[in-house]
């Protein structure tokens, strides 16, 4: 596959690095060189792709292990998306919207595991998925979730 | 809403530096700041280093005809060699390019171990080249300085106990140097791996 071929399937799925990125980096500046080196290490491990999993889910791990062994500023997250930012014609969209970023807040308020664990989840990946993809086990992973559930319910109270 | 719904709802977005980045990547242009990348451009350097400093120390070995310098020069001479074979057997080792067959656990532990053992290694140069590189520095500097032979220069007690004192001093200097700065580049970068190890490999049930 081309380079164009790369970009196009990393284009259609850059939900993943958009959401994943904007969970560690803990400023503009840091989310900018985490998206270069996601891209970078999506780039150079592209050969190893070997289609027996989804594009995505590929992509995800390259996200995961990448931000994970990256030197991070070591500082809290102080930025956030601005809601005005966006101006919604339905009132409906803004309250989503609201709501996605109260959670997106919520969840960079946990331990970077906590983050990665939680967000495999809400994207929809089983807990075999997950423990795969974390190289935890099974019971581990209920239990973290179970945790992690929790904790977020009593920040979005 | 559920949590799920809230979440997918971000997907929705789009983000200006992403979708910037995306329209006119240049993937070839791009550099990595991986951590073991850096290692790895660290290792490169100090082999470099490594072969100039070795050919100095040949060069020393021709012009100084002082057998005691040429021990100390020797045997620092060696551990180079050493020190040079070391880098680049880690400099082959040291896979900078994050794996997508790796659970996260397993790429951590890996990013954590190399960089440990890059530090040890950097260590342990400290603790063996730099007694014998302050030894032989001190006599070759004391005969060209005071114009008299190593033996002659060597001979006072009041100059044998400023080499015992220089190194005392240099050396626990040098590797405390060494390690503050592994600490002051990788340190803190270690320490949130470490954490993020321990959180996932403790409480297993």
């Amino acid at each position: 596959m081309s380079e164009r071929d790369f970009l196009a399937a990393v284009k259609n799925n850059q939900g993943i690095i958009y959401k994943l990125v904007g969970l560690y980096a803990a400023d503009t500046e840091e989310k900018k060189d985490l998206y270069q080196e996601v891209l970078l290490q999506a780039w150079k491990s592209w050969p190893s792709f070997r289609g027996d999993a989804k594009f995505s889910t590929w992509l995800y791990r390259i996200c995961l292990n990448t931000i994970l062994t990256q030197q991070r500023k070591q500082k809290k997250i102080n930025y956030q998306e601005r809601l005005d930012d966006i101006s919604p014609t339905i009132e409906s969209t803004a309250i989503l919207k609201e709501d996605s970023l109260r959670l997106q807040q919520a969840i960079r308020r946990l331990a970077e595991t906590d983050r990665a664990i939680i967000s495999s989840h809400l994207d929809g990946y089983n807990n075999g998925e997950i423990a795969e993809m974390m190289g935890i086990g099974l019971n581990h992973v209920a239990v973290k979730l179970h945790r992690i559930k929790q904790q977020i319910t009593t920040i979005l109270k | 809403m559920s949590l799920e719904k809230q979440w997918q709802h971000i997907n929705e977005q789009e983000d200006e530096d992403l979708s910037a980045l995306m329209n006119n990547p240049q993937l070839k242009k791009l550099t990595s700041h991986q951590p073991l990348q850096k290692i790895k451009n660290n290792l490169l350097i100090n082999m470099a280093w490594g072969i100039g400093i070795a050919v100095c120390y040949v060069l020393i070995l021709f012009f100084f005809p002082y057998w005691q310098v040429r021990l100390c020069i020797g045997v620092v001479l060696l551990f180079t060699l050493w020190a040079i074979s070391t880098a680049y057997t880690q400099y082959k080792s040291i896979q900078p390019t994050v794996s997508s067959q790796n659970s996260l656990l397993a790429e951590m532990k890996r990013h954590h171990a190399s960089m440990i053992l890059w530090m040890k290694t950097q260590e342990r140069v400290a603790l063996f080249i730099y007694p014998f590189s302050t030894a032989g520095g001190f006599m070759l500097g004391g005969a060209i300085g005071s114009g008299r032979s190593v033996d002659y220069f060597m001979s006072k007690p009041v100059v044998q106990i400023a080499l015992v004192i220089s190194i005392a001093i240099l050396v626990p200097l040098a590797y405390w140097f060494a390690k503050w700065l592994f600490n002051k580049s990788f340190g803190k970068h270690l320490k949130t791996l470490g954490e993020n190890i321990q959180e996932l490999s403790s409480d297993e049930v």
